[in-house]
């Protein structure tokens, strides 16, 4: 390990601490010190409080029983709140993805979190993911459409046509997140499926109300 | 004496495995027919408006710009050249193309030239795209890898006694990389696989032809079946491991098999 040079010169718990930060994801050895020496210099309520939030992510946190999505209860918030719709469920790869599509405001129904996406090459195959959860909820009869919201490349396309073959035959509407040039994007640099992608999901430009008053 | 390659340099390229680096970057591995597996960091892929994240994707033909460091390489400047669309929309091509793709990284090494290796898996890759053959066009790959890394399967003598080999059903030995006369007497050692008179002579033909005979090839299922176990467990023999992609493989077949899941 890289930070062991570095941890080897330092006293024990501080050792200690830049190696438990560097095995985070997206930490490297100077964030890990850098990070442990903030932590050395932070007031010691202050760092009591980091602790014991580590502590009760650890000890509070469960995966929803209905969606899988991290949750502090059996049920999560989005699953026990009746006001939502309950015949729409958007499957998504990771918890990050109900925050980032709840961030948007825009989407109403159920969340079912798969934890993962098919990654053959990776050894992650649909008996890694919760597909048998998905399948359960399905059995009420409540649900009426499956939204399919993986990501936009070859293995979020083929968990997709996974899905799509395991739950066609119940008759449940299934659709997939539109897909085509990002905003504020150049179509000189776009590749060739999402230009494809694009064309083919092309809509037609609405007339103004001023210009039908014309 | 090894030749000093410049610093940056620009290469044709097959993404062959992905994952995630950091909040928005990707580790990219690519196979190179110069320079070998090369892997490198895409930044800020994972970003919608990146102007690499598109092209990088997985099985993708591409020309991209490496910049060599110690460790991960730095990659930019990406175009496609195929993005191979039809393995996209069919289960068992992707399954397939992944089973492939990972083959070829697991007989590549880092700055190994290995031309012939990918030129093989993009002339494989086509013919994924629209083959209605695709296991032989696998069993073909398969074939040719062996023989391009020397671990040809020896086809017409015995490789216990050398005899030449009469027309007849006899074994496979992975262990001896070859066929095995039918009164061999198995010590127990090493194990043996039948080898019926019609899977020999696929053998022998996928040896000699090119991928569009192999892709027109038609034989029983239960040949194909015994052809399929014997390049694999050769594969398995040579690797000295399984290959994560075949659990999927499989099952992608199975349920297409059994009309589960069918295109």
């Amino acid at each position: 390990m890289p930070s062991s040079n570095i941890a080897r010169s330092a006293a024990p718990p501080i050792a200690r601490l830049i190696e438990a930060f560097h095995r985070l994801p997206g930490i490297g050895p100077k964030s890990a010190q850098r990070l442990t020496y903030h932590l050395i210099r932070m007031p010691e309520e202050e760092a009591n409080e980091f602790a014991s939030a580590i502590l009760g992510v650890k000890e509070k946190i469960v995966l929803c029983n209905i969606c899988a999505n991290i949750s502090e209860g059996e049920e999560c918030a989005i699953c026990s709140d009746l006001q939502r719709d309950q015949t729409r469920i958007c499957v998504v790869e990771e918890p990050l993805d109900v925050i980032a599509i709840e961030r948007a405001n825009v989407y109403s129904g159920q969340y079912h979190v798969l934890h993962g996406i098919i990654s053959p090459v990776n050894g992650i195959g649909p008996k890694d993911l919760k597909l048998r959860e998905l399948i359960s909820r399905l059995q009420n009869g409540n649900v009426e459409e499956i939204i399919i919201a993986t990501s936009p490349n070859l293995e979020g396309d083929a968990t997709a046509m996974y899905i799509q073959k395991l739950i066609g035959p119940s008759g449940i509407s299934i659709t997939r997140l539109a897909r085509g040039l990002p905003s504020g994007s150049d179509i000189e640099y776009a590749d060739d499926s999402t230009l494809a992608h694009a064309l083919e999901s092309r809509t037609e430009i609405p007339q103004s109300p001023s210009d039908q008053s014309d | 004496m090894t030749s000093k390659r410049p610093f940056t340099y620009t290469t044709d390229a097959v993404v062959l495995r992905i994952s995630n680096l950091g909040e928005a970057d990707r580790i990219v591995t690519l196979i190179a027919p110069v320079h070998g597996l090369i892997r490198g960091v895409a930044k800020s892929a994972r970003k919608p408006n990146s102007k690499l994240g598109g092209h990088l994707d997985l099985f993708r033909h591409v020309i991209v710009s490496i910049r060599e460091t110690r460790s991960l390489h730095g990659l930019s400047q990406v175009s496609t050249v195929n993005g191979f669309r039809g393995l996209r929309d069919n289960l068992q091509r992707f399954s397939h193309a992944a089973y492939v793709s990972e083959l070829s990284e697991r007989f590549s090494v880092e700055s190994g030239a290995n031309r012939p290796l990918f030129q093989l898996l993009i002339n494989v890759l086509e013919s994924l795209e629209t083959t209605t053959n695709q296991e032989m066009v696998v069993r073909f790959f398969e074939m040719r890898l062996l023989q391009l890394n020397g671990f040809a399967p020896e086809l017409s003598k015995c490789v216990e006694t050398g005899v030449e080999l009469e027309p007849n059903n006899h074994f496979y030995s992975p262990d001896r990389g070859g066929l095995i006369h039918n009164n061999y007497q198995s010590s127990g050692e090493a194990a043996v696989l039948p080898a019926s008179l019609n899977t020999i002579k696929l053998l022998r033909f996928l040896s000699k032809t090119d991928i569009t005979q192999a892709g027109n090839l038609k034989a029983k299922e239960s040949d194909i079946r015994q052809l399929s176990r014997i390049l694999r467990e050769q594969i398995h023999h040579v690797l000295d491991r399984r290959l994560r992609s075949e659990p999927f493989m499989d099952e992608v077949r199975t349920r297409h098999n059994s009309n589960q899941i069918s295109k």
